[in-house]
């Protein structure tokens, strides 16, 4: 019996190490090439310039789309990770030897209702998903992914913008430029 | 003691005065000659700081809330928006922003719906029980939001949103439209009344 045991515990222990070792290892290894906000590449990067939001296909009303650009800048000089936030357009970009570029662009959008949020806290939220991609000078995408903001009980429905600028910013933290 | 009658020879003192009177005349006509060039000449008046007098605002509004956007001016500022020579201006007590109608990139009108109760009220509201504070959420107005685009000195874009009264967002994006600002979607029309 001691026996069986034993020959138990010697097949089942490596099988036991190995699926720990993959646990540990596998995340890890699954992030190195996917060039997402994770990456353990390492970009030079002093400066960030911020793009409009292209709303796509999607509908989205212009007080949202101006909401999204300025939270993103606002919440993006917070983070301190740069040492200039340009506007789009601006001229003195063009001379930031180490720049790099945030594109938003709108996947889906729904405006949602205060009134009905307030009322029935289940219905009425209103959320956005964008796609968002920092490229760096030679147009490399060095984040790209989807981020969503909303505001499902308490707030106004430009409360979304602020929410998805602040997981922006958390990417752009996260990330070594 | 008598008391004598003063004799006035009425005949000299008429001379007098009728020779007095040209001279009047020669005087009011030399004042006047001289009066007249510097009443009529545009002499600014006096505490007038600039040498242009500023224009008076076209349109005003007071009460509009500037959600974002203002440089100096935080955010969720109230103050009054005015429509000011050819420049848009908003103003609270402490700052002010200023936008020339020429560099709007494109500006736009929206309705949207703002709650009666908002604030340090609206947390109170929540502790009503039996839902009294949701039954209040149910009060609430309609708003005019005026989105504006805009380019700086240095090419920056920028965006500003303001939350006006029912209505007052056309009359802006009209006069704006009109002094240079650009519009991807013109103003609409009213519709024509039926008498």
């Amino acid at each position: 019996m001691k026996h069986h045991t034993r020959v138990a515990v010697s097949c089942i222990s490596p099988v036991v190490l190995a699926c720990a070792f993959l646990l540990i290892v596998g995340p890890l290894w699954g992030q190195t090439g996917s060039g997402d906000s994770k990456s353990a590449q390492k970009f030079s990067a002093s400066s960030i310039q911020i793009e409009p939001t292209d709303p796509g296909d999607v509908r989205m009303p212009p007080e949202f789309r101006m909401a999204i650009y300025e939270n993103l800048i606002t919440q993006i000089e917070k983070t301190g990770k740069f040492q200039h936030v340009y506007r789009s357009g601006d001229k003195d970009a063009a001379s930031a030897p180490d720049l790099v570029t945030l594109h938003t662009t709108a996947r889906a959008f729904n405006k949602g209702s205060q009134k009905k949020r307030e009322v029935t806290t289940v219905t009425g939220s209103t959320s956005m998903t964008l796609n968002v991609r920092i490229t760096d000078h030679a147009g490399q995408p060095l984040v790209d992914r989807d981020v969503q903001g909303k505001v499902r009980f308490m707030g106004e429905n430009l409360r979304a913008t602020y929410d998805f600028s602040k997981k922006v910013a958390h990417i752009v933290r996260d990330t070594t430029f | 003691m008598s008391i004598q009658n003063p004799r006035v020879n009425v005949s000299v003192a008429m001379n007098s005065f009728r020779s007095a009177r040209p001279r009047i005349w020669a005087r009011a006509l030399f004042l006047l000659a001289i009066g007249a060039p510097l009443m009529f000449s545009p002499t600014p008046a006096r505490g007038q700081a600039s040498p242009t007098p500023q224009a008076a605002p076209s349109v005003v509004q007071t009460d509009v809330k500037l959600v974002i956007g203002g440089e100096k001016v935080k955010n969720n500022s109230v103050g009054t928006l005015s429509v000011v020579g050819s420049s848009l201006q908003f103003a609270t007590g402490k700052a002010k922003v200023e936008v020339e109608a020429s560099a709007i990139q494109d500006i736009s009108t929206n309705e949207d719906s703002r709650q009666d109760i908002t604030g340090a009220a609206h947390f109170a509201t929540m502790a009503i029980p039996y839902g009294g504070g949701r039954a209040l959420a149910l009060f609430s107005h309609q708003v005019d939001v005026l989105t504006l685009q805009f380019k700086d000195a240095n090419g920056g874009f920028h965006g500003a949103i303001f939350v006006l009264p029912q209505g007052q967002g056309a009359p802006f994006k009209k006069q704006l439209v009109a002094m240079g600002a650009k519009a991807s979607v013109p103003l609409a029309e009213p519709p024509p009344t039926d008498k």
